[in-house]
């Protein structure tokens, strides 16, 4: 009998629950009735369910408490809103008169939605993913040198034109024109290490690559062809009387099965993209793990055995001169989250140094020499100003401001969209009666003005500028891919 | 300190070099929900006819990509090379003056607008523009500041594509395969050198222009109302001053504020227009917003009740004919009923 009563407590309350939340359809409480922005409440929504009303008709949580507690006039700085009973549980809430103007769609207006957005010409962040192994049926993208690969389209002789467009032209469709040969059509182009997308466009319609089987959704219903640049290769020499070698590593989250290496003239190989930074990895010959044989880097792996590593990318080699009678030197900055006990530095004979891999990029960084923060005195480059500035370094700048004369400012700052208009930001310096500044920049659109002695200019020698909000000008930047 | 071996810079950066070092490249959008609408400003809509574009062709079919809800089409204008906005809400050709900035003016217009970018609308003459086989010279534009919309939707927006650019042509607007084709047409509206290719449409609907702006009418809730076409909407609009029968066809889903610079901005509402019809046919459910329309009307010298924007061009393949007046729309077939 006790559990009877205890089924029929559950069936309520699971009837109760589910009665609420039958009635709670966000999209079916407001209307315009007689011209009235109406809504009908119900007073059985839970908190959160009432939260969520607020969140999509931008009505405040005072509104709402008023409204449910039939307050039969509300008054807000731009409405007047009456409140009234339809049933035991429904309330409507009517806005009587809105004194704000209204959203006009204008007389030169162009409708924006403000998402995010989806688009066949987004570009591809060619260090998106960590490694990547091609699928290709057929050379349809090969790689012949260092630094070039040829897409070839087979076919297709009696077309008027065909274009190749993908993450690495900013998905153009005009500048990249493949050119008939006697089987197809064909394009080479320089390509750094990466994953890219493509597609062909063949006499003004997109194709995809049929010989391609390594795909990613384009988000339209479609999908992009994805092509990896290579810039590595696993060698294991020996073990030819294996069946099955794989390499697995820290970049495949030790994936056992995945990546099959293949015997080629004695010896196992994989070629694959690899994303730089620095990498564990063991190859399994036939279901044994091993450190890499050719490679003397190995560290412990923490559980009591080796992994081989390897490091691809550039290291820098971190210095500070002089404090020999200092104790204890870290390094720490952006690329470390500010990380004081991590990057300690070797002394030298002649200071402190650190070698360190960092991927191209902008940080800030600092020493700290037994507690005490510091900028780099062998660094010209600072940001930010007194206690708060930090030393600057851009590995691999792809573009250089230079402001032309203004030789006796005596401070200049390159503020922009890549710094969030931080007016204390990048300090510029004085080279030859220029002021210049070096960054590394993703491709893209940027917007930038120079702090001449506190007076905002736009940059003189740059003709691409555009008005801002305030009434004046920032000059306009493109980088492309 | 810094040291790079090899290369000594002044500050003594080094860099040793293990293998090859890539910069970082953009990451792609993946989102798709939508936010606050922004009206952003648009075109001086009296603009002088546009001469037929010139090249050797009869048909072309150009390949569109998207920004956001924008289709874009790349092109040159005088050697600087972009996107356009293809925007048959502009009658004609609307340029950014970040590029064209230098140029002549010709003649100029006040404009502004309740999202900031305010600034003078000029007209400007410029040599030769090209999109695909499109081949325009002496090309009357008009210029103002689109640089916010580059900044909302990062790529390179050279100016808006408008309708006198296309008069004299049938145009189909491939959503689908994300195409753009246009056939030359004889006087009489008929497909130049190939016979026209029968096409069976789902819908088969009349067209008026005014101003070169394309307008339809659509019925909701029972009432005859005046759509304009307009691709460079990201989304449907429904005039709020619509009759009430119409109206109350419309479920709100949301209410925003618009952000502005005047007073007060404004309220925006979302929703589905769950009894739009047009011609015979009655689509299911179109999102769309709720918002004033009266400026456009003045605008425009024409009372418009609402605009057909990216919900609806991308419900299939929309072949536009002005010199037939027609519109016929081939639904995708999960569009249709």
């Amino acid at each position: 009998m006790r559990r009877s009563a205890d089924n029929i407590l559950v069936l309520f309350f699971l009837m109760t629950t589910f009665i609420g939340l039958a009635q709670f359809n966000p999209t079916n409480v407001c209307q315009i009735v007689n011209g009235r922005l109406t809504f009908t409440f119900d007073t059985r929504w839970t908190p959160a369910q009432r939260k969520e009303i607020g969140r999509l008709y931008d009505l405040d949580s005072a509104l709402l408490a008023e409204a449910f507690a039939v307050k039969p006039v509300i008054i807000e700085k731009n409405n007047i809103w009456t409140v009234r009973r339809l049933d035991n549980y429904r309330i409507e809430l009517s806005q009587t008169k809105n004194k704000s103007k209204g959203a006009e769609a204008g007389d030169r207006k162009i409708i924006l939605l403000d998402d995010q957005w989806i688009s066949l010409s987004a570009a591809t962040d060619r260090e998106s993913v960590p490694y990547g192994v091609n699928r290709l049926t057929r050379n349809s993208v090969v790689k012949i040198s260092r630094d070039k690969v040829r897409f070839f389209l087979p076919g297709h002789q009696d077309s008027k034109n065909v274009f190749l467009s993908g993450s690495f032209n900013g998905w153009s469709t005009i500048q990249t024109p493949m050119q008939p040969s006697d089987s197809g059509w064909v394009v080479t182009i320089p390509l750094k290490p990466g994953k890219y997308t493509y597609k062909f466009i063949i006499d003004g319609t997109w194709a995809n690559d049929s010989y391609n089987k390594l795909t990613e959704d384009d988000t339209q219903g479609g999908f992009n062809s994805v092509f990896f640049c290579y810039n590595y290769r696993f060698v294991l020499n020996g073990y030819t009387y294996a069946k099955k070698v794989v390499v697995t590593g820290s970049f495949n989250d030790w994936n056992e099965k995945e990546l099959q290496m293949i015997r080629i003239n004695g010896k196992w190989v994989l070629h694959l993209y690899l994303r730089e930074g620095t990498h564990a990895y063991k190859f399994i010959v036939d279901n044994e793990w091993i450190t890499d044989p050719a490679n003397k880097i190995t560290r412990p792996d923490g559980k009591g055995h080796e992994n081989s590593f390897i490091g691809l990318g550039d290291t820098l080699l971190f210095s500070l001169k002089g404090y020999p009678d200092a104790k204890k030197v870290v390094l720490s900055g952006n690329f470390n989250a500010w990380n004081s006990g991590e990057l300690f530095m070797g002394k030298t004979s002649g200071g402190w140094q650190l070698p360190y891999v960092l991927a191209p990029g902008n940080y800030e960084y600092k020493y700290i020499v037994d507690g005490e923060w510091i900028t780099d005195p062998g660094n010209p480059y600072t940001v930010g100003n007194g206690e708060i500035a930090n030393s600057f370094l851009s590995v691999m700048p792809n573009h250089t401001f230079v402001l032309e004369q203004h030789s006796d400012a005596k401070n200049v700052i390159l503020s922009g969209s890549f710094n969030g208009w931080n007016e204390t930001g990048y300090r510029m310096i004085e080279r030859e009666g220029n002021w210049i500044f070096s960054l590394y920049l993703k491709p893209g659109k940027y917007t930038y003005k120079y702090i001449v002695d506190s007076k905002w200019i736009i940059d003189p020698t740059n003709e691409l500028w555009e008005e801002n909000e305030y009434g004046t000008g920032n000059s306009v930047l493109w980088v492309n891919p | 300190m810094i040291i790079r071996p090899g290369f000594l810079f002044s500050y003594h950066l080094i860099f040793i070099a293990f293998a090859v070092a890539f910069p970082l490249v953009n990451q792609a959008g993946n989102g798709s929900v939508k936010a606050v609408p922004v009206m952003m400003d648009r075109v001086s809509f009296a603009g002088k006819p546009i001469a037929d574009p010139q090249g050797n062709f009869i048909g072309v079919t150009i390949p569109l990509k998207r920004a956001g809800h924008l289709f874009l089409l790349e092109g040159t204008v005088d050697n600087v090379i972009g996107n356009f906005i293809l925007d048959t809400g502009s009658s004609g050709l609307v340029l950014n003056r970040t590029y064209f900035r230098n140029y002549m003016i010709i003649d100029d217009e006040e404009g502004g607008g309740v999202t900031g970018s305010t600034g003078v609308i000029a007209r400007i003459n410029v040599k030769r523009m090209m999109v695909a086989e499109l081949v325009y010279t002496d090309v009357s534009a008009d210029v103002t500041p689109l640089g916010h919309l580059e900044n909302r939707r990062g790529v390179k927006i050279l100016g808006l594509f408008g309708m006198s650019l296309l008069q004299n042509l049938e145009i189909v607007i491939d959503s689908r395969n994300n195409e753009l084709n246009l056939f030359k047409l004889d006087r009489n509206g008929n497909r130049l050198g190939t016979p026209s290719t029968e096409v069976k449409f789902d819908i088969t609907h009349k067209i008026e222009q005014f101003n070169n702006i394309m307008f339809v009418k659509v019925s909701i809730g029972g009432r005859i109302l005046d759509f304009c076409l307009d691709t460079g909407a990201e989304s449907n609009v429904l005039s709020i001053d619509v009759p009430r029968q119409a109206l109350g066809t419309v479920t709100i889903t949301r209410r925003s504020n618009l952000l502005g610079v005047d007073e007060g901005g404004g309220e925006v509402l979302f929703g589905t227009m769950n009894d739009f019809t047009l011609g015979t046919r009655k689509f299911g459910s179109m999102e769309t917003i709720l918002c004033s329309l009266t400026a456009l009307s003045d605008k425009y010298g024409f009372p418009i009740d609402g605009m057909l924007g990216y919900d609806f061009f991308s419900q299939g393949k929309i072949y536009i004919n002005l010199i037939k007046k027609v519109m016929g729309i081939c639904l995708k077939p999960d569009e249709r009923q």
